[in-house]
């Protein structure tokens, strides 16, 4: 792991959303623990990703790094400092964000022009030529020629093209930290890679701090240089891309990784931990995967998992990482190398 | 990484700009027959009441009891009675003089009438303005703020609306005796009573915009709250502004009119004299008997006014309407082109119309073929959305054989008409789809139950035919249909309507049973009859959807996207269900997706579409590890692996093409890294390679074009395939 301060830090982020439940007078509102205790970090030049189901909490936490919603517990840091209040322009000079959805992102009534106008404009980055600052905003995201596109409508434009335009808006005020809620979910699957190797370009060129949210496994493995995994709002692994594809330490990771498609398969994958994710409102106690844990443990039903290395840079909240003589302990932060048939039981 | 995506934006730039799909508001409204109609009432009026009181011939006070209206004598009176002769008036039909007659009091009905026009529509149009103002004030304020804004906000439009308007008006136009006099004052009063409404649907809009991306957007971006709401939000709300704006003029005129009739306006000749209107005008006929002395000329122009205007409104009003909800004027549209094409619309109802002079496609029977395991026998199928020159070529003559228990996979992108091609066969499409040409067989032997036995033409079958065969027969589920279960009936009770109706010999027990085995049967406890749709998770909801579609032992399922909408596990729990399932049931399944990587693993044979064209046919293995299709190859290679070396991989450039705009020959070769010349101007057909069961469309294959290595990989498959 870098030692570098990191551009964009989140520690332990705790969101609550507050539901009804019940009807009439008798409901009360009972907190959903959307996300808890969540830190991630995100450097400059490096591509993290976040990983999980629907209702993990991937995109609160996009949300709450992009300061669109406030976090209950925990705090942002903008460059090693705690970010400013609220919203300033400050910030959102720095950290950006594109969002899934490119046909709802792109006001419908506006031309292509307006919408990398005003940011430019908020902040005053065009430097007196507007016109020339837009073109070669939409020639980084490779919209050429720009003139073809600027006196445009979003639905004259195809979807890639449209998040190409989402992006090129992100990267008007020149920011330090891009942060991208699903990108491509909703593209074409032929068009997807266009748009993340423009990430990965923007990652190498201009030395952006990326957050790369996705559901999907194989494209963070592709284009992420650590891949965070989240289950049921809280994390559950992180590591260096390749090493937590190939060999998931957290036993949620492992049974992501068997369910994902993949055609070089021979045989037919075997699902460890069947079933859905628990309800937020009442989550399960200790390790919220215990339910569903093919390898649950007395321990995993009472307390929480710390955080273990299990080798540099991969951190995986498990108790089969920690130290059997250890476990009665269970004290967070303990660190604990798995022993050779802690390692078996695991690949098993 | 080297840095060159140029590339991938340059192709869908060649060519003309395709038709936009949603011009703006301007240019499309003036054309709604509705619109045109309405303009047309409302003009007039609007003429009239700028200059109507310049071209009324008289003043509408002006009176000449001596000539203006007839004397007659009443009985009993003049000479020979010895009482004095009393006469009393008459008011004077039309003339040459007064084109409208006159009143009871001697004065020019026309006068009357051209100038109460200025007055009803000034005092409509004002109080149209102020109460649009005031609701957008209240309701994008409420909307957008939300909080406490929203609920004191909310609370005062609720009093207001909680209050009935008329009396309200009653009330205040009796406390404000002068009301009558000022045009503003009067549409002030009217305003108050009536901008209620639309501030509660501007308020529901505005809730509806403000989690929008866009709007979130411009937040991130950093712009200022008020800028959103002017310049993102309100120019979305431009619409149903206009539609609101209208509704209120109509309801002020009517209101308007209502007072004044009731006498509450002011009479214009009190002091301070009030506003001839139309109100005034009928208050004034009514009570002076206008109707029972059968003088239409007085009362019916007013009258004939407030019904042509509140239509010519109403008129405008339908068109913003369409406007608004574009899905009803394309119903309008179809429906004309539909009957110009000889499909009428009884005829389209829950079926695919089908064109009648279609051309004959011979089918495996036909061509001596074995028909053997085949299930549904897809030919030549064609589909149009839209009649004439107009319609858009979905899906272009298509073979597609299903054959029992086994497993097809057709992948497309969006667009690719992959969807299209299925539901059409079944004749699931709605107009303005309409089967252009083809042949679908449904090669019936039911599994179980008492379905129809023998081959059926699906499009020659009549809508009894059809009823017959979905469902039980054939069944489908849908991304979406874990949606359609009824939120308001237990899962338990909405299998027992299904199998009471298609299985009216079950009992009510042995329906119970049958319900949980089928639920049993897609990994759901059965004890999950008891529960609402809501009570379940998307996934599970999904699996009673396909334990719906298997309840009646159904030969085909037809699943599109079935797990799209779903989690990688639940999609891996639902896959393997349904797999174990068709190796039980041995049904056959058309297994419709955007996802190649899972069908490998999935299908036995996949077909790949294009542009509404079948591109590739082959095992799915062949077709995974020696792709003989350009577009096929590019499409294995947009799946990043979750194995090996992590490389850049380039995926397809460009982007999926528009039907409505097509390239000429073959629909990929923009895209394509190989196209050749010819590739330009043929469109390739679906052939068999090198005398292989795989089929292909693409030149590459075709003559002595050099096939590039990358196509020409060996063939797993090839053994399999022949046997």
């Amino acid at each position: 792991m870098s030692t570098e301060t990191p551009v964009l830090e989140g520690r332990d982020l705790t969101r609550y959303f507050w539901v009804k439940q019940g009807r009439g007078p008798l409901a009360r509102s009972v907190p959903v623990h959307a996300v808890d205790r969540v830190s991630v970090r995100l450097d400059a030049g490096k591509v993290t990703a976040l990983v999980g189901e629907s209702g993990a909490g991937k995109t609160t936490v996009a949300r709450l790094l992009a300061k669109i919603i406030k976090p209950d517990e925990g705090q942002v840091l903008l460059n090693g400092r705690p970010a400013p209040r609220g919203r300033p322009r400050s910030y959102s000079s720095q950290v950006q964000m594109v969002f899934q959805d490119p046909f709802a992102s792109l006001n419908p009534v506006h031309r292509i022009r307006h919408h990398l106008v005003r940011p430019l404009e908020i902040h005053h980055m065009a430097g007196g030529n507007v016109d020339a600052a837009v073109a070669e905003l939409l020639r980084r995201v490779a919209l050429n020629p720009p003139e073809n596109f600027t006196g445009k409508f979003p639905h004259e434009l195809s979807g890639g093209q449209r998040q190409r335009v989402a992006i090129a808006r992100a990267l008007a005020v020149r920011p330090r930290v891009l942060i991208a809620d699903e990108p491509v979910s909703m593209l074409d699957v032929s068009i997807r890679l266009g748009v993340l190797n423009l990430l990965a370009e923007l990652r190498d060129e201009e030395r952006l701090a990326i957050l790369y949210v996705t559901h999907d496994i194989a494209s963070a493995r592709y284009l992420a240089d650590t891949i965070v995994v989240m289950y049921a709002g809280q994390l559950v692994e992180s590591a260096p891309s390749a090493t937590l594809t190939d060999s998931p330490a957290h036993p949620y990771t492992q049974l992501l990784l068997s369910a994902a498609p993949d055609p070089d398969r021979v045989t037919p994958p075997h699902l460890e931990g069947r079933g859905a994710p628990p309800s937020l409102s009442a989550p399960p106690s200790g390790c919220r995967f215990h339910p569903r844990c093919p390898f649950v443990m007395d321990i995993c039903k009472r307390e929480v998992p710390p955080s273990i290395a299990v080798s540099p840079g991969h951190v995986a909240a498990c108790w089969l990482h920690v130290d059997p003589a250890e476990r009665g302990g269970g004290e967070n932060g303990v660190l604990a190398t798995p022993s050779a048939s802690m390692e078996n039981e695991i690949k098993r | 990484m080297t840095i060159d995506s140029t590339a991938l934006t340059q192709a869908p730039l060649a060519g003309p700009t395709p038709k936009s799909m949603l011009p703006k508001v301007g240019l499309r409204l003036p054309r709604s027959p509705k619109v045109i109609a309405g303009l047309a009432l409302l003009a007039p009026f609007a003429v009239v009441a700028v200059i109507g009181r310049w071209i009324s011939p008289y003043s509408p006070n002006a009176t000449d009891p001596q000539h203006w209206v007839q004397h007659v004598l009443v009985p009993g009176t003049g000479p020979g009675t010895g009482i004095t002769a009393n006469y009393y008036p008459l008011p004077l039909p039309p003339s040459a003089e007064h084109w409208l007659g006159t009143t009871v009091f001697a004065q020019d009905v026309l006068s009357q009438v051209l100038t109460s026009t200025q007055a009803t529509l000034f005092v409509g149009l004002i109080a149209a303005v102020i109460a649009t103002v005031l609701s957008i004030l209240f309701g994008v304020t409420a909307g957008y703020f939300g909080g406490n804004a929203d609920e004191v906000l909310s609370l005062i439009s609720n009093v207001f609306l909680a209050i009935p308007g008329l009396p309200l008006l009653i009330v205040l136009a009796d406390y404000v005796p002068s009301a009558g006099s000022s045009i503003l004052l009067v549409a002030f009063i009217i305003a108050v009573t009536a901008w209620a409404y639309s501030s509660r649907v501007l308020r529901a809009q505005t809730l509806s915009l403000r989690n929008r991306d866009f709007v979130e957007a411009a937040r991130v971006t950093g712009e200022g709250r008020f800028r959103i709401i002017l310049a993102e939000i309100l120019p979305n709300l431009v619409p149903i502004v206009a539609a609101s704006f209208l509704f209120t003029t109509l309801y002020a005129i009517y209101a308007y009119v209502a007072i004044s009739f009731l006498g509450l306006g002011g009479s214009p000749t009190s002091s301070p004299p009030g506003l001839w209107n139309w109100g005034e005008m009928l208050r004034e006929g009514f009570a002076n008997n206008a109707i029972r002395g059968g003088w239409w000329w007085w009362w019916a122009p007013p009258g004939l006014c407030v019904a042509l205007l509140g239509t010519g409104l109403a008129l405008v009003n339908f068109g913003i309407d369409e406007f608004i909800n574009p899905r009803l004027r394309v119903a309008g549209l179809t429906r004309k082109a539909a009957k110009k094409a000889g499909i009428t619309s009884h005829a389209t109802l829950g079926m695919t119309p089908v064109v009648g002079n279609r051309p004959a496609v011979p089918s495996l029977a036909a061509r001596s073929q074995n028909v053997g395991d085949a299930v549904l026998e897809i030919h030549g199928l064609s589909v149009d959305y839209g009649y004439g020159d107009d319609a858009v070529h979905a899906v272009v003559d298509c073979d597609l054989v299903l054959r029992r228990g086994r497993v097809l996979g057709l992948a497309g992108e969006s667009g690719s008409g992959k969807s299209t091609l299925a539901l059409a066969a079944i004749r699931l499409l709605r107009s303005p789809a309409v089967i252009t040409g083809g042949q679908v067989l449904f090669h019936s032997k039911p599994i179980g139950g008492d379905g129809p036995r023998g081959t059926i033409d699906m499009l020659a079958s009549d809508k009894e035919e059809l009823r017959s065969v979905r469902w039980s027969e054939i069944s489908v589920v849908l991304q979406s249909s874990m949606n359609a279960l009824n939120p308001v009936i237990t899962i338990g009770a909405q299998f027992d309507d299904l199998l009471r109706v298609h299985r009216p010999k079950l009992s009510r027990s042995a329906r119970v049973e049958r319900s949980g085995e089928l639920l049993d049967m897609v990994g759901i406890n059965a004890d999950r009859l008891r529960s609402y749709p809501h009570e379940l998770s998307g996934g599970m909801r999904q699996r009673a959807m396909i334990a719906i579609a298997l309840a009646l032992e159904p030969q085909v399922m037809i699943l599109d996207e079935p797990t799209t909408a779903l989690d990688v596990v639940t999609q891996r729990e639902i896959l393997e269900e349904l797999i174990g399932l068709r190796d039980r049931l041995g049904f056959a399944a058309l297994f419709i997706t955007h996802d190649l990587s899972l069908l490998v693993e999935l299908a036995d044979e996949i077909a790949v579409m294009y542009a509404g064209r079948l591109m590739e046919r082959a095992p799915a293995a062949s077709l995974f590890n020696a792709p003989r299709l350009p577009y096929t190859h590019g499409l294995i290679h947009c799946f990043p692996p979750m194995h090996g070396k992590r490389e850049r991989m380039q995926g397809i450039p460009g982007s999926p093409p528009d039907l409505n705009d097509l390239p000429k020959g073959c629909a990929f070769h923009p895209r394509c890294a190989w196209a050749m010349e010819q590739c330009r101007h043929d469109v390739p057909q679906l052939a068999p390679v090198n005398g292989s069961a795989r089929e292909v469309a693409c030149w590459l294959h075709r003559g002595d074009a050099k096939v590039p290595a990358e196509l020409a990989r060996p063939d797993p498959g090839v053994a399999e395939v022949h046997a």
